[in-house]
């Protein structure tokens, strides 16, 4: 399955009717966009274009031109974008069309977009259960088959893990893949664009889209034209899927008992398909949770300084003095999860305690490159589950945001060392589906991609919701 | 973190934080920064900080003119404005 089926369903009447009905039974039950528009005519010549007429949902912290950009944050709430991210101007020269923008955590803080403060997001697959974070509405609307794929982005699992909690693939692109133009800013040195699709060759063909380097982001490299060879060095060719070596980690603690079945069976499926499997330690991995949040928040503490109420975003028009209006109207705009973590950058950054922690973490950055590097020496790839367990219920006692955070934990690495990974779909266990992630070395998606495929056929096609109908 | 060292933090951070919220948050932060304190057991002498991975160098963007202008898009973002500037509170 591929996305050309979905080509120019907005144009035709009949399908166009169709979809729509499709689309609003579903997002009443599941909530996964805070903005949407079916009826806009497909401006695109559908046949010609690579994804000519294509719908796609796009996470609303991603500027998409004459859309609302709330971050799901009520300091944002009536803010309209002016301009266009990089990634979904590419994805519209490329035919696609931008239907609505996905629900999630605010600002991107989160791991169940129940921290959105403005609409709930259910999982399809279990309406009381949540979609995962942050980019919880993007997994939804497709796993629901609303759009074939959808923008995310993942600053420390953001896409992997909401892709894992409903089924569906999801590409954390290598750091400066994709630019970053357009994205709001929460951890700079940490985030990319990624992809939610529904196949292995949506996901593909979305990230040869939107990929390369943009002169609107400094930071967004060069990509070179195949995957980087076993030494590293760009333009060789990858190494075949069926005989990979495929590093596994040993002794994994706190998984759920579904989760630790799933990772053992997933190592069986690689092996008996002739990749060589390698037991490896990955040390630093119990260090990666404490210096991704100290980075994470420092940088967000940073980013976040520009809502002040004065140029754009909500504005408490009661305060009488300039600084009480910027005071009061962050107070009032942002919620809690974001305030703690500003509260958190703030004091990692406080003069006297930056060795202690923000450069501390910095320096653990760079072992768990090291980390990465070792095991890429010898091994292709590394298998990984995304989160210890599956999808939870919404307000689940057991798993606060405290113990949210520690479960990034098979995430957060990946943003640290900059490299890519891409969560797929298992063969869910007590009705839920349940997410293995792939990791490789920076540049090696399409490596990613050829290993993801190989399971994807085994199974047929990934498992559905149910109600969930193909077009 | 004690009640005054989240005091300054919420100051540097431009936060009010009422009586209920100080109480929450002493506790969030307290927790989470003693779990950051698990890092001090890593051993990171001669290990350099990594700031941005693949950031390889500065890029300047070629000097040219653009067609586009945003500026009026962005000055109807402004939640108070008198023409072109934006409305703030008496400074003086």
């Amino acid at each position: 399955m591929s996305v050309d089926p979905w080509k120019g369903i907005l144009k035709d009447t009949q399908r166009h009717s169709a979809y729509l009905r499709y689309f609003e039974e579903w997002e009443a039950r599941i909530g996964s966009f805070l903005e949407y528009r079916l009826s806009q005519d497909d401006p695109s010549d559908s046949g010609r274009l690579p994804l000519g007429g294509v719908p796609f949902g796009v996470k609303d912290n991603i500027a998409v031109e004459g859309y609302h950009c709330t971050c799901g944050s009520k300091i944002l709430k009536d803010f309209t974008s002016p301009y266009s991210a990089t990634a979904v101007n590419r994805l519209k020269a490329a035919g696609a069309v931008p239907v609505g923008k996905c629900n999630l955590d605010e600002f991107g803080m989160g791991s169940s977009t129940d921290n959105s403060a403005l609409k709930k997001t259910h999982n399809p697959w279990d309406v009381s259960r949540v979609a995962g974070g942050s980019s919880g509405g993007s997994a939804a609307a497709v796993a629901a088959g609303l759009v074939p794929f959808a923008l995310g982005s993942d600053t420390g699992g953001s896409v992997r893990q909401p892709a894992a909690f409903c089924g569906v693939y999801g590409l954390k692109p290598t750091y400066g893949a994709v630019s970053r133009y357009g994205l709001v800013a929460y951890a700079s040195s940490l985030e990319v664009v990624g992809v939610l699709a529904d196949t292995v060759d949506t996901a593909r063909r979305v990230f040869d889209v939107i990929k390369g380097q943009d002169e609107l982001d400094q930071s967004s490299a060069l990509y070179p034209g195949l995957s980087r060879d076993r030494g590293g060095n760009p333009g060789a060719a990858p190494p075949a899927a069926s005989t990979a070596r495929i590093a596994v980690v040993e002794g994994l603690e706190g998984l759920s008992p579904e989760v630790e079945e799933t990772y053992r069976s997933s190592i069986d499926f690689y092996k008996a398909a002739g990749c060589e499997i390698q037991p490896v330690s990955l040390p630093s991995l119990d260090y990666a949770v404490a210096a991704y949040y100290t980075i994470a928040t420092a940088e967000a503490s940073a980013n976040l300084a520009r809502y002040t109420g004065i140029r754009y975003g909500y504005r408490d028009t009661g305060a009488v003095t300039m600084e009480e209006m910027v005071r009061s109207s962050r107070t009032k705009g942002f919620g809690d999860e974001v305030k703690l973590r500003i509260l958190l950058g703030t004091y990692v950054l406080r003069s006297g305690f930056q060795d202690q922690y923000y450069g501390r973490a910095q320096k653990i950055r760079t072992a768990i490159r090291n980390d990465f590097d070792r095991v890429f020496a010898a091994a292709d790839l590394l298998l990984m589950p995304v989160f210890p367990v599956q999808a939870f219920p919404h307000g689940d006692t057991s798993l606060d945001q405290f113990q949210q955070k520690l479960a990034d934990k098979f995430t957060v690495a990946a943003n640290l060392a900059g490299i890519p990974a891409l969560s797929f779909p298992t063969a869910p266990r007590n009705g839920l589906p349940v997410g293995m992630q792939l990791l490789g070395p920076v540049f090696s998606e399409q490596r990613l991609f050829a290993a993801a495929e190989i399971h994807e056929k085994s199974l047929g096609g990934i498992p559905r919701p149910h109600g969930f109908r193909s077009v | 973190m004690d009640i005054h060292e989240l005091r300054i933090t919420a100051e540097l951070a431009m936060l009010d934080l009422d009586e209920r919220e100080m109480k929450v948050f002493e506790a969030e932060v307290s927790k989470t920064l003693e779990y950051f304190a698990q890092m001090n057991a890593v051993d990171v002498d001669g290990l350099e900080p990594t700031t941005h991975v693949l950031m390889e160098e500065n890029r300047a963007r070629e000097d040219r003119t653009r067609d586009e202008n945003l500026s009026d898009r962005l000055l109807e973002e402004a939640p108070e404005r008198q023409g072109r500037h934006i409305v703030i509170p008496n400074v003086l």
